[in-house]
């Protein structure tokens, strides 16, 4: 057999992974972790806090090294077996037990989460009927306003008409050069200074939308602009009214370039509305931190809150792929 | 002709942005025509101001809040903006006071009235249990930290001033190496339980938060004597003597009838009401 023959076989490629993976592994030095303590029998290594020697502390490393190094590629032997969508399900799976792994290092009380306070409800129940309640309807007003704002925007920066060009690119060009947070403080505490007084809820949905809104508009312009003007042209021919052709023709192709980063944006604004408790919400992030301050035990909520916005957006990914499904039905053969 | 024009754009400008917050009695006939008394306060600052197991709020500032309402015969309400937004001033009417543990330093005072001092903290430096540190002067040199633009800080800078009437005096007794703020010392704190000098040496802050953090099962230990007495005031916003005078009259019988001393007693364990 040739070296080139040999490099060709499944069998090399394999064994690379496994010398590369149980190096790394080794490297790491997991001797001292609850799989080492599986061999420090083995290398007559007994009380688990007694000092190790250096050649028995690394023959125990190079043992997990091995051994893990082994399930490694064992493991992705067998999902090369699987159908895709069980390959999926399975490497998915084993990330969320790895993620659950790594949190449990972290040996703090996750067990206050669920804890049941005086007022009858648990922390996870508060802080989701609060917090994540509070998160969720602040991001969907001002998602829906921010798409309206950016329609105008970007219709504004599409415009002829200098003095539209002028306020949509000046409106895009603030509210994406300057911070949010910094937003937020103006409408709540410089617009009030004005005599233009608005409550904390209002101030951060105003902040958002305006926002976002700014760089929505870039990606409806994009959109926009990326319906082929040949399509304008056949309506035209035709015989469409000019004002049914926006509505009608390209607004509907613009909206499959526009969902994606769109989704994108909602997402992004999940999360960035944390910065709306400056003004006193109280969304997710704050209540977390409020529940987590009580007892000095901020880390564990954060830790809930974060698993929270996590199921938020994947809940919106697979909203956000039917909403692509639909609008991208005229492309499919 | 161009002077007044520019005279008159001047004014015009200055008319927009010095709007007055609140007119004389324009606060005081709110509350007592609402019924309802609004008060800032923090809800991450336990023993002073948190969300209690019952998730409402409570804590000493809240427990002060709570009295000066009945004493006004209206109800509380509690808004919790950050401490940026409530120092920033021009609150247009949305809360009427802050009961924050607020040190009514010259600076601050510039921008909201503080009517009545209700009690004095004392700061205090603390360090890790492992730590080798044991007077005031080991610290000099070492990684402190502390809340942002805070007092805590302002001290640490030596560059604080406390104009509050009977503000005991103190001198600089520290000098850090480098000086870390934090949004709240809160989160000093956790920065310090990482480790003896792993990412700080020590943090200034309230002695009663410290001790809070101590009974919480975090690894530190008070060092020295208090390194000053801070005096801690209801604030308010500007323009409202009359609310102002209700609010100290309100507070004097509080300390004068010892229910001020039965609160602190209460959620610190000492008299802090008054100096020793």
């Amino acid at each position: 057999m040739t070296l080139e023959s040999a490099r060709e076989s499944p069998w090399f490629s394999r064994a690379t992974l496994f010398v590369v993976a149980a190096a790394v592994l080794t490297a790491l030095g997991l001797g001292g972790t609850a799989v080492g303590d599986l061999f420090s029998p083995l290398l007559g290594l007994r009380a688990p806090d007694a000092p190790v020697s250096f050649w028995a502390g690394f023959g125990r490393d190079l043992l997990v090294g091995l051994v893990l190094g082994v399930a490694f590629v064992a493991n992705l032997e067998f999902i090369r077996l699987l159908l895709f969508r069980h390959q999926v399900l399975v490497v998915w799976a084993e990330l969320l037990a790895l993620f659950y792994g790594f949190v449990l290092t972290f040996d703090r009380d996750f067990g206050v989460i669920f804890e049941v306070g005086r007022s009858g409800v648990s922390n996870l129940y508060f802080l989701i009927t609060t917090g994540a309640f509070t998160t969720l309807y602040v991001s969907l007003i001002a998602i829906v306003i921010a798409c309206v704002l950016a329609l105008a925007g970007a219709l504004g920066k599409l415009s002829s008409n200098g003095a539209a060009y002028a306020v949509a690119t000046f409106y895009i060009s603030f509210f994406r050069g300057t911070p949010l947070l910094l937003q937020v403080v103006l409408i709540y505490t410089g617009l009030a200074q004005l005599g233009f007084v608005m409550e904390a809820v209002p101030a951060g949905i105003t902040a958002l939308s305006l926002c976002y809104g700014a760089y929505m508009a870039e990606i409806f312009r994009a959109g926009i602009q990326g319906v082929p003007g040949g399509q304008r042209e056949a309506a035209k021919a035709l015989g469409v009214p000019e004002g049914l052709i926006f509505r009608k023709v390209v607004f509907p192709q613009a909206m499959r370039l526009i969902v994606p980063p769109t989704g994108n944006q909602f997402i992004a604004m999940l999360k960035d509305s944390s910065l709306v408790s400056v003004v006193g919400v109280w969304e997710l992030t704050r209540t977390a931190q409020i529940l987590g301050k009580r007892d000095f035990q901020v880390f564990e909520f954060l830790i809930a809150a974060a698993v929270i916005y996590w199921v938020m957006s994947v809940v919106f990914e697979i909203l956000q792929s039917r909403l692509e499904a639909y609008y991208g039905k005229g492309q499919r053969r | 002709m161009k002077s007044i024009g520019k005279f008159a754009t001047a004014s015009l400008l200055a008319s927009l942005l010095a709007v007055p917050a609140a007119y004389a009695g324009e606060t005081l006939d709110r509350v007592m025509s609402t019924k309802t008394l609004t008060m800032s306060s923090d809800p991450e600052y336990p023993p002073q101001s948190f969300l209690n197991d019952n998730n409402q709020m409570d804590g000493f500032d809240v427990d002060v809040g709570k009295e000066i309402a009945k004493r006004m015969g209206v109800e509380l309400k509690i808004v919790t903006p950050s401490w940026d937004i409530i120092t920033a001033g021009n609150w247009g009417g949305r809360w009427d006071m802050s009961v924050g543990s607020m040190t009514p330093t010259a600076k601050r005072a510039e921008v909201l009235d503080f009517p009545a001092v209700y009690y004095y903290t004392p700061a205090a430096f603390a360090v890790h249990k492992d730590s080798a540190v044991d007077s005031l002067d080991d610290l000099n040199g070492k990684t402190i930290g502390s809340c942002g633009g805070c007092t805590y800080d302002a001290y640490l800078m030596k560059d604080l001033e406390i104009d509050a009437e009977g503000a005991p005096a103190f001198s600089y007794d520290v000098t850090a190496g480098e000086i870390k703020t934090y949004e709240t010392d809160t989160h000093a704190f956790d920065d310090l339980k990482l480790g003896d000098g792993t990412r700080l040496d020590a943090a200034f802050s309230a002695l009663p938060t410290i001790q809070e953090a101590i009974k919480n099962g975090y690894p530190l230990k008070v060092v020295g004597k208090p390194a000053f007495y801070e005096p801690l005031s209801v604030a308010t916003d500007k323009g409202d003597p009359e609310f102002d005078a209700k609010i100290a009259e309100i507070v004097a019988a509080m300390k004068a009838d010892g229910t001020l001393k039965q609160l602190s007693e209460k959620w610190y364990g000492v008299d802090l009401t008054s100096l020793q």
